[in-house]
């Protein structure tokens, strides 16, 4: 699969303009006060999530990170899913036990995502080692970010998925921030991937609020995965435009910086692209339109929706 | 699935060996990995398994515990059934997050609560003769603490193959955790048919009236050997080994208490935060109003020296079993 062109584009176009409208959604209930249990903006990043996962068929898996909203909507799971592991309402894929931190459709190659970064990098290697001994040719693609990306279990994943040729991507999703931590700090020269081209496979630099470029990119990786080429690494650059979380003010972030960034938003950039193809303004008004409503509808619904159904003693083995 | 052990079986490190083999035989999505399994693991549980089912089924690992029990974890999420081999158990502690975090969280945390995670975590601990502090431990209290775990712990020629079919057929995370001690054990053969070994069953290895005796691992050895000297004192005793330590069998220990009156668990591990400590806890509260009359021999809360006769005079055994069970006879008789 190349790189998308025209209606798979505006279908790529409109997957962002979801994600973020569900992404302001949430940014605006809390300002209201209300709660968005364990929401982490992924606002800045969805060129990075929806280019990437685009790129995949549906038994490829993902596995996410917690700012994984567009992730997650590009391979397939609804938006009222997501909502609804995240609000505790029915219809959600984990009964409140994991929130919008678990979210799993394993049918659509999400299998879940660990609790403490780092287990992601030798559970892809893990579900690339299925496929490898499977015959088949699927793909596993682990996003990860700047605290997973400093943590041994990658170097031990790279090392197996080198060694025995695994169909396996690693995305790295340098958004310039752990929590309040400069990726500088963390990596030399501020990337998280330059050490890892001394295994000897490809690790490609993209823009990371590029659609194209990243879906150029994760496409090669990915047939390059598919015809038994083996593993690679993608670091995307892009910016985390919103507060780590709900209690992070953000103060450490230098105000020209934000808006360097903000004007290097993927999403008007995206739009920008389509017009030059040619796309009518009316037409992605239309598409905007639509997806923003659709999402101010489902989280209404899912809002509106009763609580999932506790069962407490779900896991609790018998005292014999 | 054979539930037949050859003839040529002799020690519990080959019963073990030729269950593996036999289970692995039996179905293709069991895959054996993990460091110097190639050339038949740490211990030579592993040992022909290689030859036998090749590269893609045995699959020698770096030493890289994090990489390895993650690759697992996405193993039986893809409908494998991985067999991983720690090279120590004392390792594990370098995985604890993937065990504990992960694998044991996963399926209800992700809304599959009884759904089956088939990885059996399998490998070798106890003290031995000075391997010192980081090779000697006794593991299953580090874990016992987690919920979402299987822990079994096989002790005699009899019950290790039965363990081991049990652990790998009730495909829920598990921690096998091998004795160095036990692997040497030999023994008639596993009898026919196979000892019932399900996850949370106790053995009653033997019925007595005065002294209910929990040991398990290495410790029902010297378990044995303390009641045949009780015995010779007139005390006789009535001796439990839980196989499993979780799901553990509290209503066979609290039954056998409910007719002695007394109880001992003799447990290789540290003394604080045991097992003993949580079976008197559950005994205790079965027992409203009544004070137990109980006792924990365990290892001191010292560090394992590397000098094998220091260790050895600080490991619990069945003479120190023997004093602790006439004090607690003897002082309730002249109280």
């Amino acid at each position: 699969m190349g790189a998308p062109s025209g209606d798979d584009l505006l279908r790529l176009y409109e997957l962002m303009v979801e994600s973020r409208a569900f992404d302001d959604a949430c940014m605006d209930l809390l300002a209201a006060g209300e709660e968005v249990p364990h929401f982490h903006s992924g606002a800045g990043q969805e060129a990075l999530s929806i280019g990437s996962v685009a790129m995949l068929r549906p038994t490829d898996e993902i596995v996410y990170t917690h700012r994984g909203y567009a992730h997650l909507l590009a391979k397939g799971v609804p938006l009222a899913t997501i909502a609804a592991d995240m609000f505790y309402r029915r219809g959600g894929t984990n009964g409140a036990r994991g929130g919008v931190m678990h979210v799993s459709r394993p049918d659509l190659g999400v299998p879940g995502r660990e609790g403490v970064f780092g287990t992601r990098f030798g559970l892809a290697a893990g579900l690339a080692l299925a496929h490898s001994l499977r015959g088949d040719d699927g793909v596993a693609v682990c996003f990860y970010g700047e605290a997973a990306g400093a943590r041994g279990p990658l170097y031990e994943a790279l090392n197996m998925a080198v060694l025995w040729n695994l169909p396996v991507v690693f995305v790295a999703e340098n958004n310039g921030w752990s929590v309040n931590s400069r990726t500088e700090w963390l990596f030399p020269g501020g990337r998280m991937s330059t050490v890892w081209s001394g295994f000897g496979i490809p690790v490609t630099e993209v823009d990371g609020n590029d659609l194209t470029a990243v879906s150029s990119a994760t496409a090669r990786a990915v047939s390059r995965a598919r015809a038994g080429g083996g593993p690679s690494v993608i670091e995307g650059l892009t910016y985390r435009l919103h507060p780590h979380i709900w209690w992070d003010d953000a103060s450490y972030v230098p105000a020209r910086e934000l808006q360097a960034w903000w004007e290097k938003d993927p999403i008007p950039r995206q739009r920008r692209v389509l017009e030059e193809e040619g796309m009518a303004a009316d037409r992605l008004d239309d598409v905007e339109r639509r997806a923003r409503n659709r999402v101010a509808e489902t989280i209404e619904a899912v809002r509106g929706a009763p609580f999932v159904e506790w069962d407490l003693e779900v896991g609790v083995e018998g005292v014999r | 699935m054979s539930t037949t052990v050859e003839r040529r079986v002799r020690t519990v490190r080959e019963s073990l060996a030729s269950t593996l083999g036999e289970a692995m035989a039996a179905d293709e999505s069991m895959v054996l990995l993990g460091e110097t399994v190639r050339a038949g693991g740490a211990q030579g549980v592993a040992r022909g398994l290689y030859e036998r089912f090749g590269p893609s089924r045995v699959i020698e690992t770096p030493v890289s515990e994090n990489g390895i029990f993650g690759a697992a974890l996405g193993l039986a999420l893809s409908g494998f059934r991985p067999v991983v081999e720690i090279y120590s158990a004392d390792f594990l502690l370098a995985v604890a997050n993937e065990i504990v975090n992960d694998i044991a969280k996963w399926r209800i945390q992700h809304g599959q609560p009884g759904a089956q995670l088939p990885v059996l975590i399998r490998g070798c601990m106890g003290a031995t003769a000075g391997l010192g502090p980081e090779h000697s431990q006794s593991m299953e209290p580090f874990f016992f603490h987690s919920p979402g775990l299987q822990i079994c712990v096989p002790s005699t020629l009899e019950n290790a193959p039965a363990l081991l079919d049990a652990a790998l057929e009730s495909r829920q995370p598990t921690l096998f955790l091998e004795h160095r001690k036990v692997y040497e054990l030999q023994g008639s053969g596993t009898p026919e048919p196979r000892p019932a070994a399900e996850p949370g069953t106790a053995e009653v290895v033997r019925v007595g009236t005065d002294l209910t005796m929990v040991a398990w691992g290495w410790m029902r050895t010297e378990a044995e050997a303390a009641c045949a000297t009780l015995a010779e004192h007139g005390v006789t005793v009535e001796l439990v080994d839980p196989r499993w330590i979780r799901p553990f069998d509290y209503a066979t220990v609290v039954n056998s208490v409910a007719k002695t009156g007394r109880l001992l668990v003799l447990e290789e591990a540290f003394i604080t935060g045991g097992i003993g400590a949580e079976i008197l806890a559950r005994v205790t509260e079965a027992f409203p109003g009544r004070a137990l009359v109980a006792t924990r021999v365990a290892m001191p809360d010292v560090i394992h020296p590397y000098h094998a006769e220091m260790e050895r005079q600080i490991l619990p055994t069945a003479a120190d079993a023997v004093h602790a069970a006439l004090r607690l006879v003897r002082n309730q008789d002249e109280s």
